[in-house]
């Protein structure tokens, strides 16, 4: 697409490349300080089990040891993610709900020390019984976990949108499936890492690696009881995030403390094992759907009913089980949806948020569902999609209204370029034994619309400020770049509307003492803090090209910034004096402006001695969105990016293994800041969804341990299980959106799971409803077709 | 997980790496790549022993760290780390691979995977090996994991060892009482339990001349393409007449028992017969009989009993056309 762009749109290389390529970069675990302790934690080794008594006396002799902590210090108000929810305390001190549960925290001298602290605690415990089963969590007679989750129910949501009897009365395909899939672990490079200090205001600064500097500096102040003005919190670079490191776990919190109490700096760094342990990752989920097509393959109904297991505690699991039901609103055209969601709790490690929030697996099985009625009324599966899919300017039946949409143009795309036309027609003669292929397609929110806490906030603020001495430019912003790339998004955002290089503009961001941003979770911070960057960066040109224009007596209006000078729009203009100005300023400098154009180093030098600081500001905040039904709030967004595939498999019909040949995706996420990293976001939303569909799971034994609490034995994709991967990037302008651009980051990874299982099914002539699907249970469906054939 | 602190002896010589290992007995590991050694050595974070309370009261537990006489402990923290490592990385005599003058393949115990692999007289002919050291680990596993190290681990799944105890490899094990030969068949007892004395080391494998109508390979079935823990490993070796019947086969099964299993009805069904399919095909079936799988996360038993007999029957098609290539 053609543009007038200098550097939105482009490929332009991220800001960190250098600095990651090269090792120079610091990540949490790299910093240092004078006088550092190291922390370790107590984890319970048991699944549930009552606390008798703790003694850490034998810990706190040990030479090195400085400080031991436990419920005692950190006393036992509950907190957690969501406020009707807080069920968390810093460390267990009646019960413990989950191998993992933290105990106990200890600041030595060096890691090895604290590590053998941590093994001279002794605690007393009365084993209790266990709920590890998530689908019976909900029945009579079960050991409870929480007083307050009555039936071991965290959440409950029940939704009714249109008509679903009438929907019935007018269908004539109507199949019900299942699928359950089982917890998942995001994977990300980089463990969880901690770095406190505390100065001698008793301003609390951490360092971590976090997706929400913003909601953990609250929870910080409010769990540790300090001033939230004396809390900062800051990330430095970042190894992934996906979801899991969106809240404030047990290790911030536990860091914190250690070095309020002891004065000194504290740096804890998880163990692989530990993120398995604290996990806050992707929930197990149980679907049931009964689904309703008239027989021209029009949606009639969807009666949804869902089952979360989340693990000890509530966590972001409202959110998830709210979003479960309410991101099967689009992207097809359904009027008539009931959703029945249950989110229970059991005794394993709690679970959370991760990529494509709540909705991965119900896309999954709706997806699924879509491919067998197709199957039923002899349409293309492809065809059957086109027919329901939403145009922009429409609205779900819950109450989602769709600004942009590209799916049909998505979905079209991908037939195209993997020639699903002609494979399709191969099915059954020619083409090769073990041969499949399936699409699917995916929607998903740009940015949840309403806080995580009760509040009109604004979602974010950014400060653009230039160089008193002209010519840098320096953006801040509190937005966290977890890997995704928004440093390099609000870097080139800046440089556009600046018209100066991107060399020339530097980010802080990460830090909650630059500027409020809820964090980069929903897909949310392209649309939003990019908003406010391109904001701030007009409000900063503003300033400048009025200063200048005073000076040379035109009206601001008539020039402007382009290409690291100042333009005339009208007459030209005659700038010496400016420029004589500006060189008696830099005698004995080599590197001046000599051509006749006003440089942006002049016009910014110049702007600030006429106006003094030239900062500017912007902000965003979403619109009221949403109906007034209870949960309305989950799943409404600004914008909603959607997303089409195609995969092709091979399946060994005697093994059962799979090989992912081709991917080809398309994703609509409005406008393309940078094309590089929208396509980078496309690939690792293949990637994962690819582990998820054919290999991830997290596996307990009979006590609530995890099997495979390590990268050895959780399988995720290695580089020589990827197939050719082709994203296509869709542009349809989002009204809403900075530039019209909006999500990539989660939405691409929805229609991964489906398009992937059904393209097993066209190869097998099996399904499979339980993930992941492994070549043993392919071999297991194949086998049971074949004893029922014969 | 973090790793014990022990101290690291470097030998120049074997005889020296056998006496450090005779003075320090049990205390000390032999440290090769360390690909298997360091991870295992590696101590969980959640590890907490527990132990029944006193007090007469069953229903009750304790956790702590170190340990008391009678704990139960349900995490299985296995043995005592050793305080002494004993890393042969100096030993370069023991990465020679040499064809020798009789025809025999000899490969030194410190021949990583990666050295294996790029040897054309081990890929052309004791292709069962170079196609075990190809599925082991990732390349920087295969960069440092050694042909000596993956027997001596002694684990069911070894992607080297199935391979090599299929071809007949022989073992050189040295100790300051001298040097042995055993054969690689008889070395493993059991999982990490192996027939080595405590001052003994292995210092080379050798492995048998092949005529020219001989063919091997090994397959190895996993979740994914690379880093895998073999669920089933197949290596089978078969050697034709000059009539075109099996002269001598062998099967070696991976992660269908404790250790390595010789699928000997396999060979039996095998031998003297024409390598048909329906042959082949019987010779799969006793080779799943032979197996003595077990469930575990990896996969049940069922499935990996089915498995050995389909790998069975797809490497033996696969090796007798390798002997027949040559005739």
């Amino acid at each position: 697409m053609s543009n007038d762009y200098r550097i939105l749109n482009t490929r332009a290389p991220r800001v960190d490349a250098v600095d990651k390529a090269t090792g120079r970069a610091q990540y949490t675990d790299d910093l240092s300080r004078p006088n550092m302790l190291y922390g370790a934690i107590l984890h319970s080794p048991l699944a549930h089990a009552r606390i008798l008594d703790i003694d850490t006396s034998r810990a706190e002799r040990l030479p090195g040891v400085v400080a031991v902590v436990t419920w005692r210090d950190a006393g036992t108000e509950p907190y957690g993610v969501s406020p009707a929810r807080y069920d968390e305390t810093i460390f267990c001190h009646d019960r413990v709900r989950y191998v993992g549960d933290e105990i106990a925290a200890v600041a030595a001298t060096d890691p090895d020390t604290a590590h053998e602290a941590v093994r001279r605690i002794k605690v007393d415990f009365e084993p209790l019984p266990l709920v590890l089963d998530g689908r019976h969590a909900m029945d009579d007679g079960q050991p409870q976990l929480h007083e307050q989750y009555e039936n071991n129910i965290c959440a409950q949501v029940h939704w009714r949108f249109g008509d679903v009897e009438q929907g019935r009365r007018e269908a004539s395909v109507i199949r019900t499936d299942t699928i359950s899939s089982k917890m998942q672990d995001a994977a990300f490079m980089e463990p969880q890492a901690v770095l406190a200090e505390v100065d001698a205001q008793r301003n609390l600064t951490m360092f971590s690696s976090t997706q929400a500097p913003h909601y953990v500096q609250r929870t910080l102040a409010m769990a540790l009881n300090h001033p939230l003005h004396k809390v900062r919190v800051v990330k430095p670079a970042m190894g992934g995030g996906f979801g899991p490191k969106a809240s404030c776990s047990t290790a911030e919190l536990a860091t914190c403390l250690l070095a309020l109490k002891t004065g000194r700096p504290v740096k804890f760094t998880f163990d692989r094992e530990q993120v398995f342990l604290h996990s806050r990752a992707r929930h197990q989920f149980l679907h049931t759907m009964t689904t309703g097509v008239r027989d021209d393959g029009t949606l009639a109904f969807l009666e949804h009913e869902c089952i979360l297991d989340g693990g000890a505690y509530a966590s972001f699991g409202i959110a998830t089980v709210y979003y479960a039901g309410s991101l099967l609103g689009g992207p097809y055209r359904l009027k008539n949806m009931n959703y029945d969601g249950y989110r229970v709790v059991t005794n394993k490690p709690a679970c959370g948020a991760q990529r494509g929030h709540g909705a991965v697996i119900a896309r999954a099985l709706f997806e699924i569902q879509l491919d067998r009625i197709a199957e039923e009324l002899e349409m293309d599966p492809i065809e059957l999609r086109l027919k329901n899919v939403m145009d922009a300017g429409e609205t779900t039946c819950n109450e989602l209204f769709v600004s942009s949409f590209g799916m049909r143009e998505a979905l079209e795309a991908v037939r195209d370029s993997a020639a699903w036309k002609k494979k399709r027609a191969l099915a059954g003669q020619t083409r090769a034994e073990g041969k499949g292929i399936g699409a699917a397609c995916g929607f998903f929110v740009s940015g949840a619309a309403y806080p995580i806490y009760r509040s009109k906030t604004y979602h974010c603020t950014v400060v653009t400020k230039v160089d008193e001495v002209g010519g840098g430019v320096v953006v801040q912003s509190g937005a966290a770049d977890i890997g995704q790339g928004s440093d390099t998004m609000l870097a080139m955002i800046t440089a556009e509307e600046l018209g100066v290089s991107l060399d020339d503009v530097r980010v802080q961001a990460g830090d909650s003492s630059l500027s409020v941003d809820l964090g980069s979770y929903s897909s949310r911070t392209t649309l939003m803090t990019g908003a406010a960057a391109r904001d701030a960066a007009r409000d900063v040109k503003r300033r400048i090209l009025s200063a200048v224009a005073g000076r040379i007596d035109v009206p601001p209006e008539t020039l402007d910034l382009k290409d690291g000078c100042v333009i005339s729009l009208a007459d030209p203009i005659d700038f010496s004096a400016l420029r004589d100005e500006y060189l008696k300023e830099h005698v004995g400098f080599s590197d001046l402006p000599d051509s006749p154009k006003l440089s942006f180093r002049e016009a910014s030098r110049i702007a600030f001695l006429e106006i003094g600081a030239v900062v500017g500001t912007g902000e965003y905040r979403p619109p009221k969105l949403g109906g007034s039904f209870k949960g309305a709030a989950v799943g409404t967004s600004p914008a909603f990016g959607c997303s089409a595939q195609v995969a092709e498999v091979s399946v060994d019909l005697e093994t059962g293994e799979v090989t992912v040949d081709r991917i080809t995706g398309a994703h609509d996420c409005g406008f393309a800041i940078n094309r590089t990293q929208v396509e980078g976001q496309m690939h690792g939303s293949m990637m994962m969804g690819m582990g998820e569909a054919l290999m991830e799971q997290v596996i307990y034994d009979e006590h609530g341990r995890i099997l495979n609490r390590n990268l050895a034995e959780y399988k995720i994709p290695t580089s020589l299980d990827m197939p050719q991967l082709d994203a296509l990037i869709v542009e349809s302008n989002e009204p809403h959106g900075p530039y019209g651009a909006k999500e990539v980051g989660e939405g691409a990874i929805m229609p991964v799971i489906p398009s992937i299982l059904n393209a097993i099914h066209d190869a097998t002539g099996v399904r499979i409803n339980e993930l992941p699907v492994t070549p043993e249970r392919i071999v297991r469906a194949l086998r049971r077709k074949s004893v029922c054939a014969k | 997980m973090t790793l014990p602190r022990f101290d690291v002896l470097v030998p120049e010589t074997v005889e020296q790496a056998c006496s450090l290992l005779a003075e320090h007995g049990g205390g000390a590991r032999v440290l090769a790549g360390g690909t298997d050694l360091l991870v295992d050595l590696k101590r969980p974070i959640v590890q907490e022993r527990l132990i029944e309370a006193g007090g007469g009261d069953p229903g009750r537990f304790t956790t702590l760290g170190d340990g008391e006489p009678g704990a139960i402990d349900p995490w299985g923290s296995g043995d005592p780390p050793p305080d002494v490592l004993i890393s042969l990385h100096k030993l370069a005599g023991l990465k020679r691979i040499e064809v020798l003058d009789d025809g025999r393949l000899r490969v030194g115990a410190l021949a990583t995977a990666r050295e294996i692999q790029r040897v054309p007289e081990i890929r052309d002919r004791w292709t069962a090996l170079a196609e075990g050291a190809d599925s082991l680990g990732s390349p920087l596993v295969r960069a440092r994991g050694t042909i000596g190290g993956n027997i001596c681990n002694a684990r069911p799944a070894a992607d080297i060892t199935v391979p090599a105890i299929c071809l007949g490899a022989q073992l050189e094990l040295q100790s300051p009482d001298g040097s042995r030969t055993l054969p690689g068949e008889q070395f493993i007892l059991a999982p990490g339990v192996t027939v080595i004395e405590p001052a003994e080391i292995l210092t080379a494998v050798t492995f048998p001349a092949l005529s020219a109508r001989t063919g091997s390979a090994y397959y190895k079935l996993g979740q994914r393409k690379a880093l895998e823990i073999s669920v089933v490993g197949v290596a089978v070796y078969v050697e034709l007449a000059g009539d075109d019947t099996v002269q001598a086969a062998c099967v070696t099964l991976g992660a269908v028992g404790p250790t390595p299993l010789a699928a000997r009805s396999a060979a039996e069904v095998l031998a003297g017969g024409k390598p048909t399919g329906e042959l082949l095909a019987r010779a799969a079936r006793a080779a799943a009989a032979d197996a003595t799988p077990i469930d575990d996360h990896r996969g049940t038993a069922e499935y990996r009993r089915l498995m050995v007999e389909m790998l069975t029957r797809r490497t033996l098609e696969l090796a007798v056309e390798r002997a027949g290539g040559r005739s």
